[in-house]
C-alpha cells in the first residue's frame, strides 16, 4: 500500500498545480534525404517524417490515457536544413519549408523545428542562403521554426551572421506586421545551442543523434511554486534559502521522473530510442504557471528588484540538481525560462516598469535560455538588434552555457504600446531599449569575436 | 506443507501480535504472509501460516484465543484452499483516488462501477472526516479495460455525487516516490502484452 501522503502529493501535482508533459518532441535525422532535384528532396523528407512520426499522435494519446498525465504538445525536430538542402536556391529552401509545414500538419504536430543553420565560426553559401530566406519562410509557413547558432565557447561569435540576423528580424517582423511581428517568435538565435533541446522554437536534431529519438520537455512552474509556497506558509519558522532550494530540488525530482516515464513509454511503443528529459520551468500566460510567481513566493515581490538575479540563480540550480538526481538522461536546457510575454508575472513587471531589459540580461546570466519572447520598439534599427544579440550570446560563450535571443521588433509600436501574440505566446508591453543606436559602428566591424581563453582546454 | 488463513480482530492493545504469532509458533507453524492495521482503535490482522502436518482449524483458533485471553480476541481460521490465483490475468495495477463530499453509499457505488468492469480491488483505505470523504485504492484493471475510458466514466460518475475521481497507473507513483531507476512496465505481469524496456 502506498503512503496516503505520497499518493496525495503526486495527485496534487497533476490536479492542482498543472503538472504536464509540455512536449513530446521526436527528433528525426534527414541527412539521407539530400538530392539535387528539389521535388525528390521534398518527397524523401515527407516519406521519412511519415515513417517515423506517422503514429506519434496515436501513441501519445495512448500513453496520456494510460497514465493520466496530459501531453500538451507533440513536435518534431529535424536535422539542420542548411545541410539537408545544401546546394538549393531560395526557391528550393521555400519548397522544403512548405513540405515540413504540410507534413507536420499531416501527422498532427503543432511545430516543427530545424530550419536551422550553425554558423558560429563561419558560414557556407547554403547556410547564408538559409538565413536570408528566413523572412519569407517564417512569414509564409505556420509550423516551421528556425534557429541559428551564432556562437560557441569553442569557436567564438560570428558577428557577420549576427549583423545579417538584425536585418532578418526587421524584415520578418514587417512581413508579419498584422500579427505584431509574430514571425520573429519562431526564430531563436543561439550561443552554445544544445543538440537535443525539445522546446520550440529552438529545437533541432543535431549532430551525434540517432536516426530517430524521443525527447521530452517537462515543465511545472506551478508545481514548484506550490511547493515553495507551502513551505513558506506552513513552516514553523521562516525557511532558510537553503531549505527552499531543497524543496525545489525534491519537486524537480518528481517532475523529471514523470517525464522520463512518459518518454520511455512513448519511445518503446514507437520502437525508437529514448533521448533526454529536459526539465525546464517553461511558463505559460496562465496565472499560476509562471516562473516570475516562483520568485515572488521566494520573497522577491517586485520582479526586477535587486535580489531577482540571486533568486533566479537559486531556482535554476536547484531545478538542475533535482533533475540530475532523478535521471541520468537529463539534457536540453533544463533550467528556468524567463520568456517574458509567455509569463504573466514577468509581463506585469515590465508593464509597471520594475523589469527592464538590462535587468533581464543580468538574470539570463544565471538561468536557461536568455532574452526570450521580448517585444521591443518596431523602429529599433537592425544594428541595435544585432548588438543586443551579441551581448546575450557573449554571456553564453564566456560562461560556457546556452543563451538565446527571441526578440520581436513590433512594427508600428513603441514604449507604452502592447504587443499581443496570442495563445501560449502571450502578450506584453513594448520594452524600451536604452541608448538604442549607440553601438552601430561596433556591429559594422563584422568578423568574428575570437573564442575566449577558457575554450583552450585541450 | 498445509496452509491456513487466520484473521483476528480486537480492541487495540500492546502485545496482540506477540500473542497471536506465539500461538502459531507453538503449534509448529511458519507465517508466510501477514497484513495488520489499526482502524479507529480496533486492531485487525490477516495472515497465512504454513504447517508441516494437517491441523484442526478449531484447535488453532482455540489456542490463539486462550493465549490472547486478556485481549478478548475474535479469531477465525480457514484452510487455504488455493484461491490465490490471479483474478485479473495480465492486468495492470492502478491507484484510484476519490476526494469529495461524504454521503452514505459512496464506496458501494464506486465498487459497483469497478465490479461491472471486472476491476479487482486489492487494497483500499477510506475515511470520512466530517463532511469530507477520501478513498485511496489499489486495483487491477483487466487488459480489455481502457484506462482513459474508465477514468472518464468514473470522473463523470463522481461529479454527479460531488466527488472527484482519479485513475492513475501505479508507475506514476513509483516514479515520483522512489529513487530507483524509472522502469516502463514495472508493475506489469511479465506475460502481459506491453513492451518492457531494459535500460
Amino acid at each position: 500500500m502506498y503512503r496516503t501522503e505520497d499518493v496525495l502529493t503526486t495527485l496534487g501535482m497533476v490536479r492542482q498545480h498543472k503538472l504536464d508533459v509540455r512536449t513530446v518532441t521526436m527528433g528525426v535525422d534527414l541527412q539521407s534525404c539530400g538530392s539535387p532535384d528539389v521535388s525528390i528532396l521534398c518527397d524523401r523528407i515527407r516519406a521519412r517524417l511519415l515513417h517515423y512520426a506517422g503514429r506519434l499522435r496515436e501513441v501519445c494519446q495512448e500513453v496520456q490515457g494510460r497514465y493520466g498525465i496530459p501531453i500538451v504538445n507533440r513536435r518534431i525536430a529535424v536535422s539542420p536544413i542548411a545541410g539537408v538542402a545544401a546546394g538549393h536556391d531560395t526557391e528550393g529552401l521555400i519548397a522544403v519549408a512548405r513540405t515540413l509545414d504540410a507534413t507536420a500538419a499531416e501527422v498532427g504536430v503543432d511545430l516543427v523545428g530545424g530550419f536551422t543553420a550553425q554558423v558560429q565560426k563561419g558560414w557556407t553559401e547554403a547556410e547564408k542562403r538559409l538565413i536570408e530566406a528566413l523572412p519569407l519562410v517564417l512569414s509564409t509557413t505556420q509550423r516551421v521554426c528556425s534557429s541559428v547558432n551564432v556562437g560557441t565557447t569553442a569557436a567564438g561569435i560570428n558577428m557577420d551572421a549576427i549583423a545579417l540576423l538584425g536585418h532578418v528580424l526587421k524584415d520578418t517582423a514587417e512581413r508579419t506586421r498584422s500579427h505584431d511581428g509574430f514571425g520573429c517568435a519562431k526564430l531563436v538565435i543561439f550561443g552554445n545551442a544544445p543538440t537535443d533541446n525539445p522546446f520550440m522554437a529552438g529545437a533541432f536534431h543535431g549532430a551525434g543523434e540517432p536516426d530517430c529519438v524521443i525527447n521530452i520537455g517537462v515543465s511545472g512552474p506551478g508545481v514548484v511554486k506550490a511547493a515553495v509556497e507551502d513551505l513558506v506558509t506552513n513552516a514553523k519558522a521562516r525557511p532558510t534559502l537553503g531549505e527552499i532550494a531543497e524543496e525545489i530540488k525534491s519537486t524537480a525530482f518528481r517532475v523529471t521522473r514523470v517525464g522520463e516515464l512518459i518518454g520511455r513509454e512513448v519511445a518503446a511503443r514507437l520502437g525508437v530510442a529514448f533521448g533526454i528529459v529536459d526539465l525546464s520551468l517553461a511558463p505559460t500566460p496562465e496565472v499560476g504557471d509562471s516562473v516570475g510567481e516562483i520568485l515572488q513566493v521566494m520573497g522577491v515581490k517586485r520582479l526586477g528588484a535587486p535580489g531577482s538575479t540571486a533568486a533566479l540563480a537559486l531556482l535554476n540550480d536547484a531545478v538542475k540538481k533535482g533533475g540530475s538526481f532523478a535521471s541520468s538522461s537529463v539534457g536540453g536546457l533544463s533550467g528556468a525560462f524567463v520568456a517574458v510575454s509567455e509569463d504573466a508575472a514577468l509581463a506585469d513587471a515590465v508593464a509597471c516598469g520594475d523589469l527592464t531589459l538590462a535587468k533581464l540580461e543580468a538574470m539570463t546570466a544565471v538561468c536557461s535560455v536568455g532574452l526570450d519572447m521580448i517585444a521591443v520598439p518596431g523602429d529599433t534599427d537592425a544594428e541595435t538588434l544585432a548588438a543586443l544579440i551579441a551581448d546575450e550570446v557573449a554571456i553564453g560563450v564566456i560562461n560556457h552555457k546556452t543563451t538565446a535571443v527571441r526578440v520581436i521588433p513590433v512594427p508600428g509600436k513603441g514604449p507604452g504600446d502592447r504587443a499581443v501574440f496570442g495563445g501560449l505566446f502571450g502578450e506584453m508591453d513594448i520594452l524600451p531599449i536604452h541608448a538604442a543606436g549607440g553601438s552601430t559602428a561596433f556591429v559594422q566591424h563584422g568578423g568574428r569575436i575570437p573564442a575566449p581563453l577558457s575554450s583552450l582546454r585541450n | 506443507m498445509h496452509t491456513y488463513i487466520v484473521t483476528v480482530t480486537a480492541a487495540d492493545r500492546v502485545g496482540i501480535v506477540h500473542a497471536v504469532t506465539g500461538s502459531i509458533s507453538d503449534q509448529g507453524g511458519n507465517i508466510i504472509e501477514l497484513s495488520q492495521t489499526v482502524l479507529r482503535g480496533y486492531f485487525t490482522i490477516i495472515l497465512a501460516a504454513a504447517f508441516p502436518e494437517v491441523i484442526d482449524p478449531r484447535a488453532l483458533r482455540d489456542a490463539i484465543v486462550a493465549r490472547g485471553e486478556r485481549f478478548d480476541l475474535k479469531v477465525a481460521v480457514l484452510p487455504d484452499e488455493g484461491h490465490h490465483v490471479d483474478p485479473v490475468p495480465g492486468g495492470d495495477r492502478f491507484i484510484l483516488t476519490v476526494l469529495g463530499q461524504d454521503s452514505p453509499g459512496n464506496i458501494y457505488r464506486i465498487a459497483g462501477k469497478l465490479a461491472d468492469r471486472g476491476v479487482n480491488i486489492v487494497d483500499l483505505h477510506a475515511r470520512s472526516d466530517g463532511p469530507n470523504f477520501r478513498l485511496i485504492m489499489e486495483a487491477f484493471l483487466p487488459p480489455q479495460v481502457k484506462p482513459a475510458e474508465l477514468r472518464s466514466d468514473l470522473e463523470q460518475f463522481g461529479a454527479g455525487l460531488g466527488m472527484e475521481v482519479f485513475v492513475q497507473h501505479e508507475d506514476i507513483f513509483l516514479a515520483t516516490n522512489e529513487p530507483r531507476p524509472v522502469r516502463v512496465g514495472s508493475s506489469r505481469n511479465p506475460e502481459g502484452s506491453d513492451v518492457v524496456v531494459p535500460h
